[in-house]
């Protein structure tokens, strides 16, 4: 083996920056399983928890107070605050996503970082993409139907200072959740329920259950996928009780996958959002058919930041739209992953 | 104008290429960049040794049917090929009507068919190891009158004399035996391939005989031609100012002048060299040029150079369909050009546009160079 080249250059990285909040990562691996055209290796991602003060201070260390005159390289910084050999530079990412809560009552919050942060990071593909989810990303889940006519409406005041509260408040209220807890609720049930403790086989068996797509011969489907590899006398409970839980979330009913299903079901929370992003920014409604994609194009992630530091400001009175921005990627990354039929 | 190009088995491309002017994607900005739906100014990236060179070479074969320019030089068929012949297709719009020109050639340059269709009618179709001709329809293109047994003969003879000159193009003896009328579709093509060129770095060394310099300063002693030529190479970057001698033996000499005058070609930059032919090259031609093939144009100007003669390209001659090839990843950007317009040449053989290049969608907002350079068009270069 000759040695001209050395450590060949890996281009093509994402980088998902978010709060150090685990669970949060796994809405986009879901979304990035569901529309696979983004080609978004989940094994090709980079995942850095932060918060976005943190990563502010982070910005201002390395390119000082003015860094808004800066080409920021969000790799670079990250890297090289982890010591990280070689260093990774932007020049070698295609997706750069930032994800943060809004967090008002942070005693950090501050309105002028906030909005410098989104007023910069608006590209993916370039310096970043800051998605500010209001008031937290469990947002997408926050309906009660499909489609849901109140979505428009929602709010939750200040005092509520969302955290916990808001997540079980939108856990008991979401139609969306059984829907997104699905594999985990499988991959649990095989676990502890039917001892399936080899992970690779289990993790074959969730994957085979949610690529079932007919309702024929429901119970010979999963029987099969089974077999082999989980004990016999536990077999028959299993796989009444999987038919049940399919039945249930409805997928191979429609003739679907469990991805497919959950495609449709994202595109229907991204149109919510688009609608009620356009409705917070212009203070207007606007449902016309055909429209769709000019209303996405007004969408001006500042403005509406704006808006909502307006509306939240009083901290006895004051009200945060709900809105997840974080779904928009996938219509940023081409608005026809959404309009299909 | 050409509509669509296509080769096959030539050179390096062993598989169907296609360069498609037609393909456009509804973008609203750098619509300089398109004439009459047709891309008009193309920037063609690649890593070195796809072809670049090879697909202008392709481009310009047909001149050397139509008027018996030299041939290509080198290998002409693919080497890993079975395929016995390269087949060349020319698709053009001339005043709304479709002509399609499609001529297969084998190793030793030899015509083995060729073909004219217009409007989907075939005009003729000659298969020259075969010998079927098929002349039925050169009324359609006001060629009936054309002596069919003529050019038959002429083929005869050529074989039976042995000769070393290569079958002669039914199209090339057609446009200068036939009275054919003004406004005759085969007399716009003859004018457009005529106007065709292609130009490369390689041609600034003043390879070419005293002879054509000597012309062009004699076209430069107008003195506002003189001072044209300064213009231009001041206005696209290079601060200068000419002086144009004639010596005692009778010959021209172009200087640099300063408080002395300093030899022009001995001391010019390869950057200056390079516009300065450029300019001999494009800038005295009588007719405006219909196709350009300016390969590595920018080899050695400096990138707002470069930015600027595409600039001067779009002014001068907005119908001219310029293809460029570049390394220079500062031109690929949408505030001159459009991802429909800028190509990736792989080295598998295959052209696609930026916009075809990616499932995202492209907006003009985006840094297309960081893109490129991200690996975002990776599957395709």
């Amino acid at each position: 083996m000759n040695d001209y080249i050395g450590e060949a250059r890996k281009r093509r990285q994402n980088l998902l920056i978010v709060e150090g909040n685990h669970e949060k990562n796994e809405l986009f691996m879901l979304l990035f399983r569901c529309f696979p055209e983004m080609k978004i290796s989940i094994d090709d991602i980079w995942i850095y928890g932060t918060n976005i003060y943190m990563l502010y201070d982070d910005i201002v260390n390395e390119y000082g107070e003015e860094w808004e005159e800066d080409d920021i390289d969000l790799p670079f910084i990250i890297s090289k605050k982890q010591g990280f050999i070689p260093l990774r530079y932007k020049e070698d990412f295609t997706n750069i996503i930032l994800v943060f809560d809004y967090e008002r009552h942070d005693a950090k919050f501050s309105e002028k970082k906030i909005v410098q942060m989104q007023r910069c990071f608006m590209d993916s593909t370039d310096m970043g993409k800051l998605y500010i989810n209001y008031p937290m990303i469990e947002s997408y889940q926050n309906l009660c139907s499909l489609p849901d006519e109140s979505y428009a409406e929602k709010k939750i005041p200040v005092t509520l200072r969302p955290g916990k509260k808001y997540k079980a408040f939108v856990r008991k209220d979401s139609v969306v959740n059984k829907f997104i807890d699905f594999p985990h609720k499988i991959n649990d049930l095989l676990e502890k329920h039917f001892k399936i403790f080899n992970s690779k086989k289990r993790k074959k068996c969730c994957d085979e259950i949610l690529e079932i797509k007919t309702k024929d011969n429901l119970l010979e489907q999963i029987q099969c996928i089974l077999d082999g590899n989980i004990e016999k006398d536990l077999g028959d409970t299993a796989k009444y009780q999987l038919k049940a839980m399919i039945n249930h979330v409805e997928y191979a009913n429609r003739g679907q996958t469990y991805w497919q299903y959950m495609r449709k079901i994202f595109i229907q929370i991204i149109f919510h959002n688009i609608y009620k992003a356009v409705q917070i920014q212009c203070n207007d409604h606007f449902k016309e058919s055909g429209k769709n994609k000019e209303q996405f194009n007004r969408i001006n992630l500042e403005e509406i930041l704006t808006e909502q530091n307006i509306v939240s400001k009083d901290y006895e009175k004051g009200f945060i739209w709900v809105l997840c921005t974080c779904i928009f990627l996938i219509p940023e990354y081409n608005f026809n992953l959404i309009s299909e039929g | 104008m050409l509509k669509k190009f296509t080769v096959i088995n030539y050179k390096n491309f062993k598989e169907e290429i296609s360069v498609d002017f037609s393909h456009i994607a509804g973008y609203q900005f750098s619509s300089d960049c398109i004439y009459d739906g047709l891309i008009s100014k193309m920037l063609i990236y690649g890593r070195n040794a796809t072809g670049k060179t090879n697909l202008g070479k392709a481009l310009m074969d047909i001149r050397s049917i139509v008027f018996k320019t030299p041939q290509n030089d080198g290998v002409l068929l693919n080497a890993d090929s079975k395929k016995t012949a390269a087949v060349f297709i020319y698709e053009f719009i001339f005043d709304g009507q479709k002509l399609l020109y499609q001529y297969e050639r084998l190793s030793n340059l030899e015509l083995q068919r060729e073909k004219l269709v217009i409007d989907n009618q075939i005009i003729f179709d000659c298969d020259f190891v075969q010998k079927n001709f098929n002349f039925d329809n050169l009324k359609f293109i006001g060629a009936e009158t054309a002596n069919i047994e003529r050019y038959k003969q002429s083929l005869e003879e050529g074989e039976m004399e042995d000769i070393i000159e290569l079958r002669l193009p039914f199209l090339r003896w057609l446009i200068s035996n036939v009275a054919l009328r003004k406004d005759s579709i085969l007399l716009n093509l003859s004018s457009y391939v005529k106007r065709m060129s292609v130009i490369s770095t390689s041609d600034i060394i003043r390879s070419q005989s005293n002879k054509v310099y000597d012309i062009f300063f004699e076209s430069l002693e107008r003195s506002s031609r003189l001072k044209d030529l300064e213009d231009f190479l001041n206005s696209m970057g290079i601060k200068c100012r000419l002086a144009l001698k004639k010596l005692p033996d009778g010959q021209r000499e172009l200087y640099f002048s300063h408080e002395k005058l300093i030899p022009f070609f001995e001391t010019a930059s390869s950057g200056t060299l390079a516009l300065f032919d450029l300019y001999r090259r494009l800038i005295p031609l009588v007719q405006t040029p219909s196709f350009i093939y300016l390969d590595e144009f920018d080899a050695f100007y400096h990138y707002e150079m470069a930015e600027n003669v595409i600039k001067f390209f779009k002014r001068k001659y907005p119908k001219c369909q310029i293809i460029m090839t570049s390394h220079n990843t500062n031109l690929m950007t949408n505030r001159l050009m459009r991802p429909d317009c800028l190509f990736i040449l792989s080295g598998l053989g295959t052209l696609t546009a930026l916009c075809d290049a990616t499932g995202r969608e492209l907006r003009e907002g985006h840094n297309l160079e960081k893109m490129y350079i991200s690996g975002e068009f990776e599957l395709y270069e």
